[in-house]
């Protein structure tokens, strides 16, 4: 199962190989081209010399993850790892995770004091991420240097599950929810332009998305995303974001970008001729690709799709398999209505 | 001009939502441009040909404001703040949205005071959630503050004067350059107060030998004031330099000319914390020309500003000359 397979690839902010290689696989033949540009970001195009509107569709290969900065030598520490977030990670979420270090897979598991050595006043906080460490069980700083080094990059080590009723749990949710979604909307058959960009380093600031967008310079852009969903015990309406299982989540502003309300109407009124259930995302923090994608060169008119995630950016995601499958209903729609007429430029 | 400033600043236009008063300024070059269009991301844009090299003419038509993001089953409707609003500074106002519909700005009971929008709630008077979503929807904008009062000594106060006054100079500016038979585009441009978003777009788009940016500058003669000498009715200013931009020398040395030759005293803008279209602009493509000329405010990038018309109308007769002046 691709989410499977793309889910379990290896693919921390700037080590987007592993995830990369999955989707060359999986559009090989199926697509007209395909280009890996300088700063890694995958371009599939399909129908570049088709009249109608140059339509992108985008999707981050990359998951928030860990970067090794220090091997510690000498005393007790030796050969435990020193890390620092590449994301927005909350040092809450690491503690006892396991994880899988650079390009061999190296296990650890991040460590930290137990709780018989705790003094009372430790108990009551946190664990800064300064004095977390991995522990690859090497028997000191040599053993470990042989395996690991420090610019090494980690992502939790956690496999993808399907459980109770129609949801499934797994890491990199955010984004490979919508690398799934992007490959399976790359084999539609459509009359225009159609442009699959799969991008690196949105977890830092969107960094791929701009230079995918610039060299493509789509009329019409809509990023794949997994967002924001907290709609647990003692989350009022205005605190949720979304729901889960209430369908693929539409923006109407976030951090980086207010929507453009004409094509959040169109992708809203597709969902509702279709058939489709779709919620609105109702908070301003967190971003997508489009933020960096809508202010390049004339400025692209567009927005996105996304599917609901509890517990992103942690160890263990959850999405309804029913959103995810209603996000592909509902981008497939919008690429037919496009087709049709049904928004114009 | 008062007329057109006191117009101009009747127009509801928070960030993302400028759609009507796009349409009216668009509607006013529009007997003497050669093109106007709006753009993918609401700049207005209007282009007359004629001599000399290209000039844009920027101002920002947004406003700080609120959107509405959440609606309850008991008709209560939550909002996110677009642009630098504050939650202090929203809490127990009126808000006007851009339909029409209007509400009162609310702190939860058992808050003290209002730090964060998750604390407050607008009431629109509506008894239950189908009431509120007949009159807004997730995604609607609105704008906190009153109308323009003429308030003596040639000032006036009210809603959205930073940057609407920016707005009408230069709408005034384009007319006369026009009329000059000078080579000139002005845009209104969209989604400045989140962060000068769409400025770039436009300047991406025409490729301009100069722009110039008109805005708001918080003067300091004010209690509490920072060192920036600014005083409001002393004239222009010229941006030095703000968060986002440091001018070209070249382009302080045709700004001040223009200003002894109109006999005008000149301030200067050093504004560290400001972020502006100018910074934005001049980062375009290979690097654009970009000037910032201001008029003094009291309160810039709020609700509601505090304009001396004397300085309105010095910074227009500068803008005019200093495009007239430049490449001769």
């Amino acid at each position: 199962m691709l989410l499977k397979t793309l889910s379990e690839a290896f693919g921390p902010t700037g080590f987007e190989d592993d995830v990369r290689n999955v989707i060359r696989g999986e559009l090989d033949g199926r697509v007209d081209e395909m280009n890996t540009d300088v700063l890694g970001n995958l371009i599939a195009v399909k129908g570049a010399k088709k009249p109608g509107p140059k339509v992108m569709l985008d999707a981050h290969m990359d998951e928030v993850g860990l970067m090794i900065v220090q091997i510690c030598d000498g005393g007790a520490e030796s050969g435990l790892l020193k890390f620092r977030a590449l994301g927005g990670i909350d040092p809450r979420v690491l503690v006892s995770k396991p994880v899988l270090i650079g390009p061999d897979r190296i296990p650890g598991v991040i460590g930290a004091k137990p709780v018989h050595l705790q003094a009372p006043e430790e108990r009551q906080k946190p664990i800064p991420m300064d004095k977390l460490y991995i522990d690859i069980g090497a028997k000191d700083a040599a053993d470990a240097k042989a395996v690991v080094k420090p610019g090494d990059a980690a992502v939790f080590a956690t496999r993808y599950a399907e459980f109770g009723d129609r949801a499934a749990k797994g890491k990199s949710f955010d984004d490979r929810v919508g690398c799934a979604l992007l490959v399976e909307a790359m084999q539609t058959e459509v009359p225009y332009p159609l442009y699959g960009a799969f991008t690196v380093q949105e977890e830092i600031g969107l960094r791929g998305a701009r230079a995918a967008a610039y060299q493509i310079q789509p009329d019409i852009a809509i990023a794949l995303e997994g967002t924001v969903c907290f709609d647990v015990v003692g989350a009022p309406s205005h605190g949720q974001s979304t729901v889960f299982g209430k369908g693929p989540a539409l923006t109407v502003q976030d951090a980086q970008t207010i929507a453009d309300r004409r094509f959040a109407e169109f992708m809203w009124e597709t969902a509702k001729r279709h058939g489709i259930p779709v919620q609105w995302r109702r908070v301003k923090g967190g971003s997508n690709d489009f933020g960096a994608i809508h202010r390049v060169g004339k400025g692209i008119v567009g927005g996105s799709i996304s599917v609901p995630v509890r517990y992103i950016h942690a160890p263990t995601q959850v999405v309804s398999l029913d959103d995810v499958e209603n996000a592909g209903r509902l981008l497939r729609a919008v690429l037919q209505e496009i087709a049709e007429g049904s928004f114009t430029l | 001009m008062k007329e057109w400033i006191v117009r101009l600043a009747a127009e509801i236009a928070p960030s993302g939502s400028e759609g009507r008063i796009t349409s009216v300024l668009l509607d006013a070059v529009q007997d003497i441009a050669d093109e106007t269009h709006m753009d993918a991301l609401g700049n207005a844009i209007a282009t007359k040909r004629g001599e000399g090299p290209h000039v844009m003419i920027a101002a920002h038509m947004d406003e700080p404001g609120v959107m509405v993001i959440d609606i309850d089953d008991d008709g209560f409707l939550r909002v996110i703040p677009t642009g630098g609003l504050t939650a202090s500074e929203a809490a127990f106002r009126q808000v006007a949205f851009t339909n029409g519909t209007v509400g009162l700005v609310c702190l939860e009971d058992g808050e003290k005071r209002p730090e964060q929008f998750e604390q407050l709630f607008v009431d629109i008077g509506a008894k239950h959630r189908q009431e509120a979503e007949s009159r807004a929807f997730i995604g609607l904008g609105g704008v906190l503050g009153t109308g323009v009062a003429d308030i003596g000594n040639g000032r006036l106060l009210g809603r959205a004067l930073d940057n609407r006054v920016g707005c009408a100079i230069a709408l005034h500016a384009f007319r006369e350059l026009a009329q000059l038979g000078r080579y000139v585009s002005v845009v209104f441009t969209a989604q400045n107060a989140p962060g000068a978003r769409a400025a770039q777009a436009a300047a991406f788009a025409l490729e301009p030998d100069l722009a110039i940016v008109v805005d708001g500058v918080p003067a300091s003669d004010v209690p509490g004031g920072k060192r920036t000498a600014l005083k409001l009715g002393a004239g222009p200013a010229f941006k030095v330099m703000d968060a986002g931009t440091v001018a070209p020398l070249s382009v302080k040395q045709l700004i001040e000319d223009a200003a002894d030759a109109l006999g005008l005293t000149l301030q200067y803008e050093v504004w560290p914390g400001g972020r502006s279209d100018t910074g934005a602009i001049q980062l375009t493509r290979e690097g654009i020309l970009a000037a910032g000329i201001s008029y003094p405010v009291h309160t810039a990038g709020a609700a509601e500003a505090l304009v001396d018309l004397a300085d309105v109308e010095a910074t227009l007769r500068l803008l005019v000359a200093a495009v007239q002046t430049f490449g001769q």
